[in-house]
């Protein structure tokens, strides 16, 4: 226990300064959920179109749940360490974590721990109300499912630590790399399509299927489709099962990365 | 006015200077704009797999409808403006999120030129041109592979009125931002608000008409990114509205006379935060 408690300092500094820019994450959140919006009018002009009811077994109730839930999970996993780490390394500050008797990704991950419970706070609420109004108006009885809504969040706990673990190591490519800017921008393209968060898999025919074995899946299509209830008992289980499988080969690879990361470390002043 | 151009000659040669230097950054961005919209183009043929065409519907009856090659061809006009606007004038976002609070904009009040003007024109943005390659790749390739019947509609002489209007609608974009940027004066940071503002363009990218009132009027007048996209590609494909580029001129220089007000406002508001 006192083990993890020299990190809570950390959290308290992550929620502190999330409560500090609060407003600007609100903003932020504002331009960004304007996306799902877009995409909420492109959907109802797309399934006007269609002669079908639903596409790949969406219907269009079922795509803007898709849209608000992919959007939320993707806004509560997401990590950013390998921006924040590449920066530190590429400044030097990097070493000021290196001397201390603490963890070089626990700092990270407690930190960022107390970034999300702010965000959580603000924003997991009012989405997932607006989704279950939304299908409580269109079905005319209340479809929250207390049972799922718990493996959501459990799936989405995992689906961030898959995502701290796979950032993290990223991250410490800067050691190599030495700039991370528009590779992460390419990251966030590749990632973005390939976990589902711009279309769902099941829009991808063979390609989709094979992906959801794949990371990216267990990032972001993996919690949404539990929380939609589309997936069966069965494939919860398993979904869930190759998120812990990633999680744990992910953090794996992080440290393995640090090694390789530490002898080669050359810091240019401090 | 020729000091100005010189000006801005030498930034943009720093700024190539600076390019030279780290080719790799210029490359990895540029690929990485390019990427986010090939993205978001994969996403579009994947649904356009699905369906014949985009329709627009009231009641069960189909009013108007798109195939994919018009809906690429909005898409890819799109990036034009907001690509142009993205290479001259990037700088302005720092205003907002770092260069107010740090206390840095004391230098562009200490030098002999229009602040604005050195703001604007500090930094040329390289990256940019993954967009404006993205769009301009689409558009001709949208015409080029387009079914006959629809390629008939299409009157090239539209091009002349469109490109006199291209200049307000790139304008529309930086006076947004300006005006946007400008609230860090009072506030410090206000990178978050121009983000806020900037991201209603990607309504823009699609037929205006899909949206409801309450959008359409919002995307037309107030944060009028649909005058840089679908209407000025809509005149171009079928020769629709051609009153939207009246509009477009006017709203455009109304944004610019306001966002130059607030930076005037501001700048008389302006505290430095120390250095």
């Amino acid at each position: 226990m006192t083990k993890i408690k020299k990190y809570f300092p950390f959290t308290r500094a992550g929620i502190m300064e999330s409560v500090t820019y609060r407003a600007n994450f609100l903003f932020f959140l504002l331009g960004e959920i304007m996306k799902c919006f877009v995409m909420f009018f492109v959907w109802k002009a797309v399934f006007d179109s269609s002669s079908q009811e639903t596409l790949y077994g969406f219907s269009y109730d079922n795509m803007v749940v898709y849209l608000f839930i992919s959007f939320l999970s993707g806004y509560i996993t997401y990590s950013d360490g390998s921006y924040a780490i590449g920066k530190e390394i590429l400044d030097g500050s990097v070493v000021m974590r290196m001397i201390k008797p603490i963890d070089f990704d626990m700092c990270f991950l407690f930190q960022e721990l107390g970034n999300k419970i702010i965000s959580f706070c603000l924003i997991f609420l009012p989405i997932t109300a607006g989704v279950e109004i939304y299908r409580f108006v269109i079905n005319g009885r209340l479809m929250l499912d207390i049972p799922m809504l718990l493996l959501f969040l459990l799936s989405m706990v995992l689906a961030y630590g898959i995502n701290f673990y796979f950032n993290l190591s990223y991250g410490f490519l800067a050691f190599f790399l030495k700039n991370l800017w528009g590779t992460d921008i390419i990251k966030g393209a590749v990632v973005d399509f390939l976990s589902g968060a711009t279309i769902p898999l099941a829009f991808m025919g063979g390609f989709g299927y094979v992906l959801q074995f794949l990371p990216f899946a267990s990032l972001s299509y993996t919690p949404v489709m539990i929380y939609m209830g589309l997936y069966s008992p069965w494939q919860i289980a398993f979904y869930m099962s190759l998120q812990v499988i990633w999680l744990v080969i992910f953090a794996l690879i992080s440290k393995l990365v640090l090694k390789l990361a530490m002898k080669r470390l050359v810091v240019h002043g401090g | 006015m020729r000091k100005y151009l010189r000006l801005h000659r030498i930034f943009v040669a720093q700024d190539l200077k600076k390019l030279m230097e780290y080719k790799v950054d210029f490359l990895m961005g540029a690929i990485g704009f390019v990427l986010v919209q090939a993205v978001k183009i994969l996403t579009l043929g994947i649904i356009f797999s699905a369906i014949p065409a985009l329709v627009y519907k009231v009641n069960g009856e189909v009013l108007d409808a798109w195939t994919f090659n018009e809906v690429l061809f909005i898409y890819g006009f799109s990036l034009i403006p907001k690509g142009v606007d993205h290479l001259l004038f990037d700088n302005l976002w720092g205003m907002g999120y770092w260069v107010v609070a740090k206390g840095d904009f004391d230098k562009y009040l200490t030098r002999p030129v229009n602040s604005w003007f050195y703001v604007l024109t500090e930094k040329f943005c390289v990256d940019a041109f993954g967009d404006l390659f993205v769009g301009i790749v689409l558009v001709a390739y949208s015409v080029f592979s387009m079914p006959a019947e629809i390629a008939a509609d299409i009157n090239w002489l539209r091009l002349i009125p469109v490109a006199f209007v291209l200049p307000f609608a790139i304008m529309i974009y930086t006076s947004i931002k300006t005006g946007t940027a400008a609230i860090s004066f009072w506030t410090k940071r206000s990178g978050h608000i121009t983000h806020m503002c900037y991201m209603t363009n990607e309504f823009a990218s699609y037929p205006a008409k899909i949206y409801n009132n309450v959008v359409k009027t919002i995307i037309t007048y107030i944060l009028p990114f649909a005058l840089t996209a679908y209407y000025p590609a809509i005149y171009i494909l079928r020769g629709e509205s051609p009153w939207s580029l009246a509009v477009t001129v006017g709203v455009s220089v109304a944004l610019f006379l306001l966002s130059q007000l607030i930076w005037k406002l501001g700048i008389r508001a302006y505290e430095s935060a120390g250095s």
